[in-house]
């Protein structure tokens, strides 16, 4: 029992970030590796702030807005200074190293000790962390359904499909990719700024591994539901977080080290991206 | 309503592939002129359509369209004056989204970005009336996403939308030679209606020469970067081998155009 609540648990929160992944690599199509830079940044401010007495409530919104800047900083790398997206993505993530850094001041901060935004769910008793999760996915879930239902959300549906056309529609592509990328590693932020506060510290080197295993996410979602419309694209994003995490799981309890996680995870992508039918799922959608 | 003056254009300037492609042009269209363009391989025709709608800059001289000038203007904000349909039917819609969804892209056009949701019962009420009029059934399909339908399907629906928000310019480049003989006719004849009734200003390539007299009036035979034709009030009684030679005659040399179309 105890196995399948964590499970939800990472799933859910996770799939904050596979949401934000989602969002850059499916919708607007910018293969975005600023995800392991943001998602650190969002826990690295977290944990800056709430260790210096700030309410938990403030560290989130600062760590969401934090990450959205570290967006809007490699949409203007690439979409300004013409930069490749691969490489504007890493710069960004590399900077954000060395930031992350400076905003912890040292490469581990614990916050065991510090109230979380997760205590205020206490009276769930077992449930806090699942009720807090599950709350903020289901408020992310509409919210990011209503997003790509408006105008905008479908300008930026279109540039991951066709930047040709959306441009003779009169709108700015550099506009929508940018933003685009300040949603999704915003989200990411606060995924990493939510994970901090349930394991109770931060970590510079927490976003390793991140982009894969959101990328992993996504495209469990994409197999496990085919024909779908938005709503239920974005709920496949979370579901295939939870089932990756079920896997992961599964395979430490059959004996595999924790370390080799992420190289199952790549040899996971990789396999999902080799299967010909899956590529063609995973390349057609959004 | 559209002036081009003393264009110029080369690609890979000062490198030693320079192509100089256009020199000085000079190009006007009056309003509710509808110009169908011909001309051989490689003589600017695209690219004409391009400058224009401003793909990539001129390298001197100067694009105004109803007295704005437009020469400075990115790709994104000359599309306010101007609706285009490619040749490729994949450029002109987004596959992965529904015919509605398309439809509500080209229905904002020119307002911004907004939170507004993109469909409501009024505007889905609208789309579904422009469908029907296009006579493909494609009214009864505004859920299917656009990858699903026919390179016919999505060229006709990219015409609807590139002519939604009525342009002060149409922009067509052999948007039938992806498609079979019946289906360009048909696009033919929904492009011809749309063009008469909403009175567009229109330029139009073909490689159909038939096509090139039967449509519009007037019209513009291109070689090597020039004009070398350009006739309105004559054109009426064109026929296809009176057009050849009064190329040969202006040109010295014969039309050479791998896939004009006589018949
Ligand atoms: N984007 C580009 N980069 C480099 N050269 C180009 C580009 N577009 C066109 N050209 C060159 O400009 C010249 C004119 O090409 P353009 O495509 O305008 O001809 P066209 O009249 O449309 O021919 P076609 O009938 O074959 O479509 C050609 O020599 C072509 O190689
Ligand atoms: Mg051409």
């Amino acid at each position: 029992m105890s196995f399948a609540i964590s499970t939800l648990e990472q799933g859910l929160v996770y799939g904050i970030m596979a949401l934000g992944v989602y969002i850059s690599f499916k919708i607007i199509n910018f293969a975005d590796l600023t995800v392991e830079g943001s998602f650190t940044l969002g826990a690295a401010v977290t944990a800056k702030l709430i260790t210096s007495g700030v309410n938990p409530i403030f560290s989130i919104i600062v760590s969401f807005l934090a990450g959205g800047l570290a967006g809007l900083v490699t949409g203007f790398l690439n979409t300004k200074l013409k930069i490749t997206e691969l490489l504007a993505g890493i710069l960004t993530m590399t900077a954000l190293y060395s930031i992350n850094l400076r905003i912890m001041g040292k490469s581990n901060i614990p916050m065991l000790n510090n109230k979380s935004i997760l205590d205020y769910f206490s009276f769930a008793g077992n449930y806090r962390n699942i009720l807090f999760f599950g709350l903020i996915m289901i408020f992310l879930v509409l919210l990011t359904n209503y997003f790509l239902q408006t105008r905008t959300g479908f300008a930026l549906r279109a540039t991951g499909n066709n930047q040709q056309m959306v441009r003779s529609m009169g709108i700015n592509t550099n506009t929508t990719i940018t933003l685009g990328l300040i949603i999704s590693n915003a989200y990411i932020a606060l995924a990493g700024s939510l994970v901090s506060q349930y394991q109770g510290f931060a970590d510079a080197g927490m976003g390793i591994g991140t982009l894969v295993a959101g990328l992993a996410s996504v495209i469990i979602g994409e197999v496990l539901f085919r024909e779908r419309n938005i709503l239920w694209a974005v709920i496949s994003a979370v579901v295939g977080s939870i089932v990756y995490r079920g896997a992961i799981a599964v395979a430490l309890t059959i004996g595999f080290n924790p370390t080799d996680l992420k190289l199952l995870t790549a040899i996971l992508v990789v396999i999902a991206l080799s299967l010909p039918g899956l590529k063609k799922i995973v390349i057609s959608s959004n | 309503m559209l002036k081009l003056k003393n264009v110029s254009k080369s690609f890979y300037k000062n490198t030693p592939n320079e192509n100089q492609v256009f020199k000085d042009l000079n190009f006007e269209v009056e309003d509710g002129d509808f110009v169908t363009i011909v001309g051989s391989n490689g003589a600017g025709k695209s690219t004409l359509l391009n400058l224009i709608a401003g793909v990539y800059p001129v390298d001197s001289g100067s694009i105004m369209i109803d007295d704005v000038d437009v020469t400075s203007y990115p790709e994104f904000k000359r599309s306010k004056f101007i609706g285009r349909v490619f040749q490729n039917p994949l450029l002109g819609t987004a596959p992965s989204m529904t015919i509605d969804e398309n439809l509500s892209i080209a229905y904002s056009k020119g307002a911004g970005l907004s939170l507004k949701m993109g469909l409501n019962k009024k505007n889905r009420d609208l789309f579904k009336e422009k469908l029907a009029e296009l006579g493909l059934g494609l009214e009864n399909r505004m859920k299917t996403k656009v990858g699903l339908l026919s390179g016919g399907q999505r060229q006709a629906l990219t015409l609807l939308m590139a002519t939604f928000a009525k342009p002060n310019l149409l922009l067509l480049d052999e948007h039938t030679a992806a498609l079979d003989p019946r289906t360009a006719n048909i696009i033919n004849e929904i492009t011809n209606k749309i063009i008469s009734e909403n009175n567009l200003t229109t330029l139009m390539v073909t490689h159909n020469l038939e096509h090139a007299l039967e449509y519009g009036n007037r019209i513009i035979m291109m070689h090597q970067g020039r004009i070398v034709l350009d006739l309105k009030d004559e054109k009426k009684n064109l026929t296809v081998q009176k057009l050849l030679k009064m190329f040969n005659e202006v040109n010295g040399s014969d039309f050479v155009d791998d896939r004009v179309m006589l018949a």
